[in-house]
């Protein structure tokens, strides 16, 4: 399933009747099947994989998708769900036989209700949008992916996506309360969306991070939270990236907890400066720190984060003077991906996740890494909750290159594994780490996630190939949840 | 749930479980989990044939106060846990009965009192080690805050009465201490705490009772200081308990039947009017507590609760849990994938599962 690199071989149209059908369901100008307008849709984010769908289909509505679905359920289609394709994992990389199913049409903001301080929103929404339309209210969405102008609600629900801020207000299950999804078999259900603690499992706690695997998410209740009284952006350089990890630690066994701290090394400011500007102060690595609360708590809270980055060797710390100055600093950060192309033609993201105290040991493992394979890793990440994106740099037109970038990132994840670290922090598994997860998660454990999947999408239908491993994907290798086929046929159980 | 006469088994180790589990399903021999034993009539009545207790699985199992994290065998007890963590400035903030086990409280995953302020208990929830129903070892989520590798099983399990799995380990998300601790009881009720949630920021609680309305405050001494300033200009006789328990009444809890409560937050005024009986709620969250003297006051509350779309379960007493589920063949079919056999209290669980 998919590609990487290369020609993207084109997909078997669908029997006539089924594009009938989808047609009549959301209005022919709605349902692409040419092949110009299909190459669209061949990848995320991670653009090194690609897959030609065999129709894109745009419902307009919960109904029209519900409908959409059932169409394809009728066939044995698989389909897979695309909010604005800016994942970075191929989670919305089309199933080349199957259908994808864009929500971009369905960007309406349904209801604002600040008595209960939420925002009902359709799943095609920009995160960005979401607390732009309660701004002026004095409310905002805390969750803040950097791609927030873009990315949408529907794609952050199925990720659980996080952002810089969400060391301190959480990611985004935190901040879901309700979802209406469309199951695989096309039939709607309402998970939550009221009380708090519904009638039931979890199921919406099992949704949120899903990756469109459980069913189309159509509607979503967000938690929205007041604005905070004050902020005070600030950064430090240090001569070292290890004692700007350092000065993490130290801040958070303080007692503080700001709101977000992000780390850039080296590699990554050389980017950042020549893309944007932000006038960082100079050293090997900047921390950038945002703390908000009461006026005078964040003031103090700002004095002793700088407390913190001079005892751990600072060379310089600044406290942004004004809005202007806050977005600029902000600015280097968000562009920080963006910026790489400035330095390297291609560049791999990764997403791994290590314990806090564990920055230092993996930052030399990623060091050693790098002189051994000859390769450049810029690192951005968020320091505050251990989340890394080493950023391996390559040049994809020269021969072998591709795969040792792939080498050096699969090896930094092993770094953060066995740390006790976890593959992805907010990025998802997808397409692209699938064949890792038996080195997080065994058999068993494995087999108790797709028996959850199943409880869903019992026929597999709904973006298959992503988020578990199998046999086809990863090949014989061991460790891969394999289902037994009298298991598969409800008839027997194993150990 | 009277356990009297039941069988006990008390494994001291995964494996142990494992092959009670094994042997349980095999023999279709019907189980129910049981930590301190204080949530018992949490779940509708189900006829079980064995206790399993997991008393001795109370072993630290890692604790590294940097990582804001404790990992703990289900059968540790609040208590334990407390003064693990108090030296080091740290809390899980769930406020439990002493003899409550971490394990019963992630199964039962509770309303918790301070959850405006520190957030719902399943969201510190950040790994479970668990045996499946039919004796698989399964380990689920991770030791690290952010993760979003494999399904939030985690979160599937929180609540689930121990109808799915036999929760054996946990890694929890712990908060620092506050320095300043402080409970405000005012008169005014209502219109009271939501004064007090529209005016004081981050207050940790704002629970009311009958006239009565408590305010929670938690931070550092100077916030602390300059959110009572706030909470005075809409309570100016407030009373000021430093270091105060919280809450400071429970009269709910007097009664025979207790029910949990949760609403749309902006509908718990509504129940509480019409409540007719000794309630208490937490403004903001939309969860509460509701003391009744049988059947029919449960049934009345229940109907008022439930026709505003939230659910009424009992946490002492006879009732069940009530409501409707969402989705019932999902849940059939989950509950089928974790308990093949349908040993682990059958029946205990919402719509009958
Ligand atoms: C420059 C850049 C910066 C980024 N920064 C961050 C960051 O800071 N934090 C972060 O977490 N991520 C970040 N991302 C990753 C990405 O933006 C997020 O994962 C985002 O949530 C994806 O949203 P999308 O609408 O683009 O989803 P898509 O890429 O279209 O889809 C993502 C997944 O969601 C599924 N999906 C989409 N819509 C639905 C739906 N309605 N129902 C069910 N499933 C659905 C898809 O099937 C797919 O599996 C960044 C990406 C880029 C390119």
């Amino acid at each position: 399933m998919g590609s990487r690199g290369g020609a993207v071989a084109p997909a078997v149209a669908l029997p006539r009747d089924v594009a009938a059908a989808l047609a009549a369901a959301v209005g022919s100008a709605w349902l692409l099947t040419d092949p110009t307008a299909l190459h669209a849709y061949a990848c995320d984010g991670l653009t090194g994989w690609r897959a030609l769908p065999r129709a894109v289909v745009l419902p307009a509505s919960t109904d029209e998708t519900a409908a959409v679905v059932t169409i394809l359920a009728a066939h044995g289609i698989p389909f897979v769900a695309r909010g604005a394709g800016t994942g970075l994992s191929g989670g919305a990389l089309p199933v080349a036989e199957g259908v994808v199913i864009g929500l971009a049409r369905m960007r309406a903001i349904l209801r604002v209700d600040l008595d209960d301080e939420r925002v009902t929103a359709q799943p095609g929404v920009t995160n960005l949008a979401v607390s732009e339309a309660v701004a002026a209210l004095g409310y905002r969405y805390a969750p803040d992916p950097s791609s927030r102008q873009v990315c949408t609600i529907g794609g952050n629900v199925a990720e659980n996506s996080g952002g810089a801020h969400c060391l301190k207000l959480g990611f985004t299950t935190h901040h879901v309360v309700g979802a209406t999804l469309v199951l695989a078999d096309g039939q709607v259900v309402e998970l939550g969306g009221t009380a708090l603690d519904p009638a039931g499992y979890d199921l919406l706690g099992a949704v949120v991070g899903s990756e469109g695997t459980l069913g189309i998410v159509t509607e979503v209740v967000l938690r929205v939270i007041p604005l905070p009284p004050a902020v005070r952006t600030l950064v430090a350089a240090f001569e070292a990236i290890d004692a700007a990890g350092e000065a993490v630690s130290a801040i958070i066994a303080e007692g503080v907890t700001p709101a977000a701290m992000e780390l850039m090394d080296r590699t990554a400011l050389s980017a950042v400066e020549a893309a944007v500007h932000p006038g960082y102060p100079s050293g090997a690595a900047v921390l950038l720190v945002e703390v908000e609360g009461p006026d005078r708590r964040c003031a103090e809270e700002a004095e002793q984060v700088i407390a913190c980055c001079r005892a751990a060797g600072a060379t310089a710390c600044r406290i942004a003077a004004g809005e202007g100055e806050a977005a600029r600093y902000w600015r280097g950060r968000r562009a920080a991906f963006a910026a790489m192309g400035r330095i390297s033609p291609h560049y791999y993201v990764q997403d791994g996740v290590i314990p806090r105290t564990r920055l230092a040991e993996v930052l030399q493992a990623i060091r050693r890494l790098e002189e051994e394979h000859g390769l450049r890793v810029a690192n951005v990440f968020h320091a505050g909750d251990g989340n890394l994106h080493p950023l391996v740099c390559f040049d994809g037109t020269r021969p072998g290159e591709a795969e040792r970038a792939e080498e050096v990132a699969t090896r930094i994840l092993d770094a953060c594994l066995a740390v006790g670290g976890s593959l992805t922090g907010e990025h998802g598994i997808g397409r692209d780490k699938v064949c890792q997860v038996p080195k997080q998660f065994t058999v068993a454990d494995q087999m108790a996630m797709h028996r959850l999947r199943t409880a869903f999408d019992p026929a597999g239908l709904c973006n298959p190939g992503k988020l578990l491993p199998t046999p086809r994907l990863c090949g014989e290798a061991p460790g891969i949840y394999r289902p037994h086929p009298t298991e598969l046929r409800g008839v027997a159980d194993r150990w | 749930m009277d356990l009297t006469g039941l069988p006990t088994v008390t494994p001291t180790d995964r494996e142990a479980v494992v092959r009670c589990l094994r042997e349980a399903s095999a023999a279709h021999t019907r189980v129910l989990v049981v930590g301190g034993a204080t949530q018992l009539d949490r779940g509708n009545p189900a006829a079980v044939d064995l206790v399993l207790s997991t008393r001795a699985l109370d072993r630290v199992v890692a604790y590294e106060p940097a990582e804001m994290i404790a990992v703990v065998e289900a059968g540790c007890t609040a208590a334990a846990l407390r003064d693990l963590l108090r030296p080091h400035g740290q809390e899980w903030p769930v406020d439990a009965d002493d003899d409550a086990t971490v394990g019963g409280l992630i199964a039962t995953g509770a309303a918790v009192p301070r959850q405006l302020g520190v957030g719902p208990l399943r969201d510190s929830v950040l790994e479970l080690e668990c045996v499946s129903g039919d004796g698989r070892a399964i380990h689920t989520g991770g030791r690290t805050v952010k993760n979003v590798s494999g399904y939030g099983l985690p979160r599937l399990l929180v609540g689930s009465l121990g109808t799915l799995a036999v929760i054996v380990q946990a890694a929890v998300k712990l908060r620092p201490l506050a320095g300043a601790r402080r409970t405000l009881v005012a008169a005014g009720g209502l219109p009271v705490a939501l004064g007090w949630l529209r005016s004081v920021p981050l207050a940790t609680a704002i629970l009311v009772h009958g006239d009565t309305a408590e305010l929670r405050l938690e931070g550092w001494a100077d916030d602390v200081a300059a959110q009572t300033a706030w909470a005075r200009a809409c309570a100016p006789d407030a009373h000021v308990g430093d270091d105060a328990p919280f809450p400071q009444a429970a009269p709910w809890s007097h009664h025979p039947v207790v029910a949990e409560m949760s609403v749309a937050p902006s509908r718990l005024g509504a129940v509480l009017a019409t409540a007719g009986c000794d309630a208490g709620g937490l403004v903001g969250v939309g969860a509460g507590w509701a003391g009744l003297e049988g059947a029919a006051a449960l049934d009345r509350l229940r109907r008022r609760v439930e026709s505003l779309g939230g659910a009424l379960p009992v946490v002492r007493g006879p009732g069940g849990l009530g409501g409707t589920l969402p989705a019932p063949a999902i849940h059939r079919r989950i509950k089928a994938a974790f308990d093949p056999a349908g040993i682990l209290a059958p029946g205990r669980f919402w719509g009958g599962l």
